[in-house]
């Protein structure tokens, strides 16, 4: 008996020492799980033949069976198909749509930081201007002019939401610009665009990742808005944006995995995504793992 | 300092916050009028937040608040009764016609002059009497408006005396009779730029407060000349569906109109009416081959719908019981025309659906060939696919659309369904199949989309249906000079026994369903018989509210 | 002669940026495919003829050139009409002004609220990283920003005003009663859970980054340095950080007022709550233009007052910035 607790305690004391799962190693795993898990989502829903997405009347309003693991909607159709299907469609609007805006609200922070008096007054302008106009009908103006379709919302979305990252960005390389280093850098002669990308665009991949991250589903959200106005993708099919925004309907008819599963499937992919966009971090800059 | 500061900001947001919710009230009061006369009345009921409890008053969640107000000069009143105001004639619960501020009208021979005589002991609420000149100045004040009133048929109205008013129309139209039902008189003396916030009517209920996008408040009018409600104060509810469903559970409404899909709820001393309606969806097919152009430059035409065959096939293929079964949760009956139930509805043109087989002989009749690899027909190199597009609003419309997709399938046509925005709508209109819906109470409709002078005009007759003798048939009923006579013709022009409008006929549309309407109503509330609804929820239920009462 | 310069610059700003979103909305409208005479008469399209059409367009001065409508519209703001918007036929300003106020307590509350909360909510997370606090935060964040507003305004609304029947059910005024019986406790409670709403779902892009910099600020040099000092806990934070750490969320807060106009629309639907949101909203759908033009001048407004507090705010909390001088 003894014995057995004995060498419990060594097998714990020595998987720990052995070293085989210090923290780079553990940031990289995560790294792994989190992209390959996202990869067999998509590459699942991409492959998935397209029958759940017909409408089957005489199977409709079913909760979760295990032929219909989400179960139905009041057409009849595959919830579990019609989610992942609409993960897919959503990935590449978000994806495009908070890069874009995520891209342009960087860079004009940085440059509203960095380049001078003149220039931050005119960035400063420029986000004065498209924060001045309410944002949901700036969206539907812009997705109007352009023609809808995916490139209405993402360039609709994109253009709407940069400035208040751009914002944020831009006030805290205000506050890295006098800071000693970047002072010190300075006076060696170092140019504008060495300050930017060397100092302050690691300090900055911080708050750019958070809004990335926020920006995502937001992205997909204003998607379907714009897309039941007649804008967007096609009604009829798929987007996690759309899926949402109907099953609010059905809530107070009490079809609740109408909303949960897409809902939750959602939150997981965005999670994913933070899982990933954290530990990439930690393995660029060890300074933070000194906890 | 930072302290400072934020004791500072704090100190001013509270402030701020304060004066706001203060200015709010201030803002509301000089946006809600009460009129002076009925404020003793109102006075008395100053202790009742929840008029359920109280048997004198009722609170209905029926409809969306009218953006511009209560003016039948800028198209008030229209859908149902116009609450405040009374109409020169009305619909009885089952539709006939009826008079209300009128004694007795007539029509001349030529169809261009009516004669209306009025009621010589209506006033106003404020106690001024009703007289012709109200009427007229009601009349040339609409048409003058630039609304969503459409009086272009009226050359010139005039008071032959103090009871008795002349109408004069260019051109012969008995759906001229829609208008009298439908405008509500306004007092001459008191009408201006600020009366669509408080109207003042002869009609059974009296204005007492709007908060706008909120509520609407009203009393029974003590001087009504017609029959008096039972209630002394209603309040109608302006509430998103899911918020009016959200309040019925609370206890905190009378009716709450609720869509098919919340029908299933059990809701406390509420039980479900499901009224019926001429509330349609059906689909219209361009009827000519493409090719054309309007002047605008929007294309016409589809070569696959132009084909009569297809658009028979359709007609004879989609299975209308289990649309209403499965889209509309069993509240709303099949449709064959678009005006199904209506007095001037010709019951001969009720065909038998659901049936593929027939449906596939007659595609193969019309030179239709199967055996392709993808399933879909072929006629020549011409391949059975089309896109039906439907406003992406529309959640009702979007299920029909894709229900009808899926069931069309085998039969071998491809049908691909499409959201749009109206404004897309109307440019893709003529070229493409559309779930359009409507239902009126009057026959006018039928003549818009269906006449050949209507061709593209606007949005009427989108699909440039034209037949010579349909038109013959609409023409005679719009020359009638009784209403009997002119459903006769109406009827012959959906189905003489060898031509018509109706899917036995052209089938220039495949009409699918009619919806229901449907009310969560209070168990003790009984609402009269209810007339069959048009398209447009919520005001046409309270048409009859003067017969409400409690059980 | 400084402070002189400075106003006036500050003046010059304000106008070049009326101008610049005057003109780009309008530009924008006409750009798009929306036919205001369309949307105007709305589902009775069917029932109303072609020569009422053009009626209808000529009474709304909308057969003329896109330039001729707007140098109208100019000339008469400058003489201080705002014009008359086509969806209520009411003048502009009375639209605006009646909503207005409603819309202020409304998002005031709102904003305060998610400001506080997510300020806390951050730090806290950051405090406790990798813990299950944080992760709690964390998740929870995550899920508001992927819940739709109209959903949580529907789930608020069925916990509180259906199940626990504690609060209204919508609108800013009880049912039934009469505007002079209406009480400053009343408009409280209908206030309630519009501002619930949103105050919940706006907590989440602050709280994040929030987070994110503190625990920036936590792993930087000096405070390591405090830390072997012997410094800890939250003096340590509030002696070192706090005041960097409200750099971030000052900005958000500060530019989330532009939400003020365009944020609330969902809330205001489930609630039926008057504010200028879904008015916006309707101005841009059915081509609007006075109504839209007016609306956009007041969020410009408002904008740019916000943003000029928070750079003043910028400067209260750290000197360094006003040292480097922002702009003008």
């Amino acid at each position: 008996m003894k014995q057995t607790q004995l060498m419990k305690n060594f097998n714990r004391k020595s998987w720990r020492s052995r070293g085989s799962w210090n923290k780079r190693q553990t940031t990289l795993l995560a790294i792994i799980f989190a992209v390959v898990f996202l990869v067999a989502l998509l590459g699942t829903a991409l492959t998935m033949p397209d029958d759940g997405l017909r409408s089957q009347l005489e199977l409709r309003n079913m909760s979760p069976t295990i032929e219909h693991p989400f179960g139905t909607d009041w057409l009849g159709r595959d919830m579990f198909t019609r989610t992942l299907k609409g993960l897919l469609l959503s990935f590449g609007v978000g994806m495009i749509a908070s890069i874009s805006s995520v891209v342009i609200a960087t860079t004009l922070g940085i440059m509203a930081g960095t380049l001078g008096r003149y220039v931050d007054a005119v960035v400063a302008w420029l986000i004065d201007l498209f924060l001045s106009v309410p944002h949901l009908l700036g969206l539907i103006l812009i997705s109007f002019v352009l023609g809808g379709g995916f490139k209405g919302v993402v360039i609709g979305v994109a253009l709407t939401h940069w400035p208040s990252l751009a914002r944020v960005i831009r006030a805290e390389i205000l506050q890295l610009r006098s800071s000693e280093y970047i002072q010190v850098s300075r006076q060696l002669g170092k140019s504008s665009w060495w300050i930017a990308t060397k100092h302050m665009l690691p300090h900055i991949v911080p708050q750019v990742l958070v809004g990335f991250l926020l920006m995502f589903p937001h992205a997909i959200l204003h998607e379907a808005s714009i897309t039941f106005l007649g804008l967007g993708l096609s009604a009829s099919e798929p987007a996690i944006g759309i899926i949402l925004s109907e099953s609010m309907r059905y809530l107070s008819a009490g079809m609740w995995w109408l909303a949960i599963f897409p809902g939750l499937s959602l939150l997981l992919m965005v999670r994913m995504f933070d899982v990933i966009g954290e530990n990439l971090r930690l393995m660029l800059e060890p300074q933070h793992a000194h906890k | 300092m930072m302290r400072k500061a934020k004791v500072v900001l704090v100190a001013l947001l509270v402030v701020i916050v304060g004066f706001s919710i203060i200015g709010c009230g201030k803002a509301s009061q000089s946006d809600s009028s009460s009129t002076t006369a009925t404020n003793q009345l109102a006075n008395s009921n100053q202790n009742n937040t929840e008029s359920v409890n109280n048997k004198d008053e009722l609170v209905l969640a029926v409809f969306a608040d009218t953006d511009d107000g209560f003016d039948p000069t800028t198209g008030w009143g229209r859908y149902g009764s116009p609450l405040f105001q009374s109409t020169l004639l009305a619909f009885d619960n089952s539709l006939n016609i009826t008079n209300d501020l009128a004694t007795k009208y007539s029509v001349s021979e030529d169809g261009l002059t009516w004669t209306v005589e009025i009621r010589k002991d209506v006033s106003f609420s404020d106690g001024v009497t009703l007289t012709a000149n109200d009427v007229v100045y009601t009349f040339e004040k609409a048409k003058n408006s630039g609304s969503v009133v459409d009086l272009e048929v009226l050359a010139n109205v005039k008071a032959i005396s103090d009871y008795t008013v002349e109408f004069q129309l260019h051109s012969k139209n008995s759906t001229f009779i829609n208008t009298l039902i439908t405008t509500g008189i306004v007092p001459q003396h008191v009408h201006n730029a600020g009366y669509a916030e408080r109207p003042i009517g002869s009609g059974p209920f009296v204005f007492v407060q709007w908060d706008k996008g909120q509520q609407l408040i009203v009393n029974k009018n003590p001087n009504y000349y017609g029959k008096q409600p039972n209630f002394q104060k209603v309040t109608f509810l302006y509430l998103d569906q899911s918020t009016a469903l959200a309040a019925a559970k609370a206890g905190q409404v009378d009716i709450a109109a609720i869509p098919a899909a919340f029908a299933n709820q059990k809701v406390e001393n509420m039980r479900i009416e499901a009224l019926q309606t001429v509330d349609n969806r059906g689909i219209m097919f361009p009827y000519v081959p493409s090719g054309q152009q309007t002047a605008d430059g929007i294309a016409v035409g589809n070569d696959v719908t132009a084909d009569i065959a297809i658009r028979k096939a359709i007609n004879v293929a989609v299975d209308r019981e289990l649309l209403v079964e499965g889209v509309l949760e069993g509240y709303g009956t099949p449709a064959y025309t678009m005006v199904d139930g209506l007095p001037w509805w010709n019951p001969d043109t009720v065909i038998y659906d659901a049936d593929m087989q027939q449906a596939k002989a007659i595609l193969l009749e019309g030179g239709w060939q199967e055996g392709a690899a993808d399933g879909i027909m072929r006629k020549g190199s011409l391949k059975a696919e089309f896109k039906l597009l439907y406003p992406a609003s529309d959640p009702t419309r979007q299920a029909l659309a894709l229900a009808v997709t899926d069931l069309i399938r085998p039969l071998g046509i491809n049908i691909i369904p499409e959201g749009k925005s109206w404004d897309e709508l109307y440019k893709l209109m003529h070229a493409n199949a559309v779930l359009f819906g409507w239902g009126a109470h009057t026959p006018l409709e039928m003549y818009n989309l269906y006449s050949s002078e209507m061709q593209g005009s606007g949005s009427y007759n989108a699909g440039f249906y034209s037949n010579p003798q349909v038109d013959k048939y609409m023409e005679q009923a719009l020359a009638a000079t009784t209403a009997n006579e002119a459903y006769a013709y109406w009827q012959k022009a959906q189905w003489d026994g060898t031509t018509g409008l109706s899917a036995k006929g052209d089938a220039p549309w495949a009409w699918l369903v009619n919806l229901e309407h449907v009310y969560l109503v209070n168990e003790q509330l009984d609402i009269g018989e209810q007339r069959i609804q048009p398209h447009g929820h919520g005001w046409p239920i309270t048409a009859n509210i003067a017969e409400w009462q409690w059980r | 002669m400084e402070i002189i310069s400075r106003l006036l610059r500050k003046i010059f700003r304000l106008l070049t940026l009326l101008v610049a979103v005057c003109i780009i909305s309008f530009m924008l409208i006409q750009l798009s495919p929306i036919d205001p005479i369309a949307a105007y008469i709305g589902a009775d399209i069917m029932l109303v003829g072609e020569e009422q059409r053009q009626k209808i367009t000529e009474y709304w001065g909308l057969d003329k050139s896109g330039f001729e409508q707007f140098v109208h519209w100019a000339g008469a703001l400058v003489q201080g009409d705002l014009g008359t918007s086509m969806i209520y036929r009411m003048p502009v300003m009375d639209v605006i002004g009646d909503k207005f106020f409603a819309s202020l307590a409304l998002m005031l509350v709102a904003w305060v609220l998610s400001g506080i909360i997510g300020f806390g909510l951050g730090l806290w997370a950051a405090y406790k990283q990798d813990s299950w606090v944080d992760k709690i935060i964390k998740w929870y964040c995550y899920t508001l920003a992927a819940t739709p507003t109209f959903w949580m305004g529907l789930l608020l609304l069925m916990v509180f005003a259906v199940w626990l029947n504690w609060l209204p059910v919508g609108m800013s005024v009880p049912a039934g009663v009469l505007a002079e019986n209406v009480s400053v406790l009343d408009r409280l409670k209908h206030l309630i859970l519009p501002a619930m709403t949103l105050s919940i779902i706006g907590v989440a892009p602050i709280a994040l980054h929030t987070r994110q910099k503190l625990i920036d600020v936590l792993s930087s040099e000096y405070v390591l340095f405090a830390k072997a000092r012997g410094e800890s806990g939250f003096a340590l934070i509030r002696r070192h950080g706090l005041r960097n750490v409200a750099i971030p969320a000052v900005t958000l807060q500060f530019a989330s007022l532009s939400e003020l106009f365009g944020g609330a629309v969902l809330a205001e639907q489930v609630f039926s709550y008057p504010g200028l949101g879904q008015a916006s909203v309707e101005a841009g759908l059915r081509g609007d233009v006075p109504l839209l033009l007016g609306i956009v001048i007041f969020s410009t407004l408002f904008v740019f007052s916000g943003n000029l507090l928070a750079d003043i705010f910028y400067q209260l909390l750290d000197p360094r910035i006003r040292r480097g001088r922002l702009t003008e």
